[in-house]
């Protein structure tokens, strides 16, 4: 199903612009090719060549940093709960390094979400596959789950019903931070509630053992949290992770969804994700500036989009695209 | 199966409310000396916060 997975990405843009003949899943093309409507047909095809040549050469790179960071930050996470119950943890800083954790993991998994640290039936698959697994743990979400949505999220960014995101939709900062603690509430029609209607409509068997996923690791989050409440450790699961659970959610959705894809509305190839510069960084923004060239090449890593992008932006720019200095 | 893991979802808030807010604040009185109202002890007085708080996030469908 993974249309938009790496070089099924690129790919799917030649069947849009007919190049190859073939039929588009769906009602509605995943990835449209728009851009400057003055542009012929003719320049359109060529500036998506060289886009394609260009991005191309950032494909890849080290992947293994993401396992090792996603491995070890399980591991280190892990061992914070025997060490708090010992009282040998210094509290305040496992807290932070578990937020830390929390939305770092987001990262290392949303590699693995595009298979972009071992392809199905390459020998490294497997890694993929159990670095996506540990990495979410922390903000209990299921990596299948989290896979399924992210991949819907891409073939219908910002369509309203089909994108598993867009309850994100926020008039500016302070009202995404709102929504993101908004949508998390138990009867809001939020993220959760949406997801499960998309699984339903769905109707395949990785939608339905997604959701026994989701079923089982937020029973084990609470069997965890009440476990250690009520046996005097009530303090140490909060600030290991309740909190950081919480803190690090409301962070992904803001950077990852909310402020790439603001204000939601374009569908298009080109507008359906925005170049902003953040005030914290581009580490601090979890690589979140040049999302947009994420959306256009899911094969290139995080790692790589801020140096991809400064290579393909004189082609977007003959496109029409915005690109502001990152 | 699927009904009984229904109704425990449907009633989590409350379960939250008591099984993990109630010692919470508990544990955090305890931690920086308070003393809880009207002689009750630490937990308690949790489980009169977090019971009702989970009720009503159960009732309203948002904990605030």
């Amino acid at each position: 199903m993974a249309v938009t997975e790496g070089q099924g990405a690129t790919d799917a843009i030649f069947f849009r612009e007919g190049l190859v003949e073939t039929p588009a899943r769906g009602d509605a093309p995943a990835i449209p090719l728009t851009g400057d409507a003055s542009l012929d047909k003719h320049i359109r095809v060529a500036l998506l060549k060289e886009e394609r040549e260009i991005a191309r050469r950032f494909e890849g790179g080290k992947m293994w940093i993401y396992p090792a960071f996603a491995f070890t930050c399980y591991a280190i996470w892990l061992s914070f709960f025997p060490l708090a119950i010992m009282g040998w943890l210094n509290l305040p800083l496992a807290f932070v390094l578990s937020t830390v954790f929390a939305v770092g993991g987001y990262v290392t998994s949303h590699e693995a979400m595009h298979s972009n640290i071992g392809r199905p039936g390459s020998k490294t698959r497997w890694l993929n596959e159990w670095t996506g697994k540990v990495s979410t743990i922390i903000i209990v979400f299921p990596f299948s789950m989290a896979r399924l949505m992210h991949l819907e999220h891409h073939y219908h960014c910002n369509h309203p019903e089909k994108d598993p995101d867009y309850p994100d939709r926020a008039n500016g900062p302070w009202h995404a931070i709102y929504k993101t603690w908004l949508n998390r509430q138990p009867g809001v029609d939020g993220s959760i509630h949406i997801y499960k209607r998309i699984l339903a409509e769905m109707g395949t068997k990785e939608a339905a053992d997604s959701l026994k996923d989701t079923i089982r690791l937020q029973l084990i989050f609470m069997a965890v949290l009440f476990g250690m409440a009520w046996s005097g450790y009530a303090i140490e699961a909060a600030l290991i992770w309740w909190l950081p659970r919480h803190i690090g959610l409301s962070y992904i959705r803001f950077y990852l969804s909310w402020a790439p894809h603001h204000p939601r509305e374009e569908r298009g190839r080109y507008t359906n994700t925005r170049l902003f510069k953040s005030r914290l960084g581009h580490i601090g923004s979890i690589g979140m500036e040049t999302h947009f060239i994420h959306h256009l090449y899911p094969g290139i890593p995080s790692h790589r989009t801020k140096e991809a992008y400064h290579a393909l932006r004189p082609v977007l720019e003959k496109r029409g695209v915005h690109c502001p200095e990152i | 199966m699927q009904n009984a893991v229904q109704a425990l979802f449907k009633i989590m808030p409350f379960l939250f409310g008591i099984g993990f807010i109630a010692p919470l604040i508990a544990q955090t009185m305890s931690y920086w000396e308070w003393e809880p109202p009207l002689g009750l002890s630490p937990i308690g007085f949790g489980l009169l916060i977090g019971g009702p708080w989970g009720l009503y996030a159960t009732w309203r469908g948002r904990w605030l």
